[in-house]
């Protein structure tokens, strides 16, 4: 685990992923609505994600044969676990959680439309 | 072999899920309109999300380990990347409300295709093998 912290402006990837992450989440909140977060069917999902995740971004972000390559200037330099830049999680988490929301409101308007 | 590795890495991905749908039998591929009107936004938003991160230098890729077939700026292996990995997710999702459904289900469990695991108890129409009998 690699820690440099800095003072100075927020790097822009880390700005980006925490913009990210609160947009889908006000997504779900304000605008999709489907309860997902209080669901336990999606937080298991998320744990399986997350602990494939680790191996998967690990390979790609490791820093002794790197295939994806970090400007140090554009994130926290915190790399965990592994050489995984943190922000990454941010990044996974967005997605994947956009996708199972976009997932789930189709579910529920087949279902409404199915029982009317 | 190596600049092969990044998309390797994907196809394994997609290897190691696929059982989900086909042995559990959770229906992702087998409702592609659903699919495709879930997976385009998502790959919309996150591509250009990642041609941003692309044109500001966030990242780069390694030239050694991915084919080298890029559209623009995009190496063919992230959009590949932004296909497989929400896939996987989903998935996954569907895997725990059907694995979570059966677990609270009566019955014996069983493989039937195309339906993937069942309970048997589940099954509407009578003629179920060890069901009750008239």
């Amino acid at each position: 685990m690699v820690v440099r912290l800095r003072v100075g402006p927020v790097p822009e990837y880390t700005v980006l992923t925490v913009i990210g992450v609160v947009a889908v989440v006000l997504l779900e909140l304000l605008w999709a609505r489907t309860g997902i977060f209080r669901t336990a069917r999606y937080w298991i999902a998320m744990a399986i994600v997350l602990s494939f995740q680790i191996p998967v971004d690990g390979w790609l972000t490791k820093l002794s044969n790197p295939v994806v390559l970090y400007n140090p200037r554009d994130f926290s330099g915190v790399r965990f676990p592994w050489d995984i830049p943190v922000e990454d999680f941010g990044f996974g988490f967005a997605m994947v959680t956009l996708t199972l929301m976009l997932w789930r409101r189709a579910e529920i308007r087949q279902a409404d439309h199915d029982h009317r | 072999m190596d600049h092969g590795q990044y998309l390797v890495l994907m196809g394994l991905c997609v290897a190691i899920t696929l059982p989900l749908e086909f042995l559990v039998g959770v229906r992702v591929y087998r409702r592609p309109a659903r699919l495709l009107r879930v997976m385009l936004p998502v790959i919309v938003l996150f591509v250009a999300r990642d041609l941003w991160g692309i044109h500001r230098d966030h990242w780069f890729y390694n030239p050694r380990f991915i084919t080298g077939i890029h559209l623009g700026p995009l190496p063919l292996e992230e959009l590949v990347f932004f296909v497989v990995i929400p896939i996987c997710g989903l998935l996954t999702y569907e895997a725990v409300a059907k694995i979570l459904r059966l677990a609270r289900g009566t019955g014996p469990l069983r493989f039937r295709w195309p339906d993937g695991l069942v309970r048997e108890d589940l099954v509407r129409g009578g003629s179920t093998p060890g069901g009750p009998r008239a």
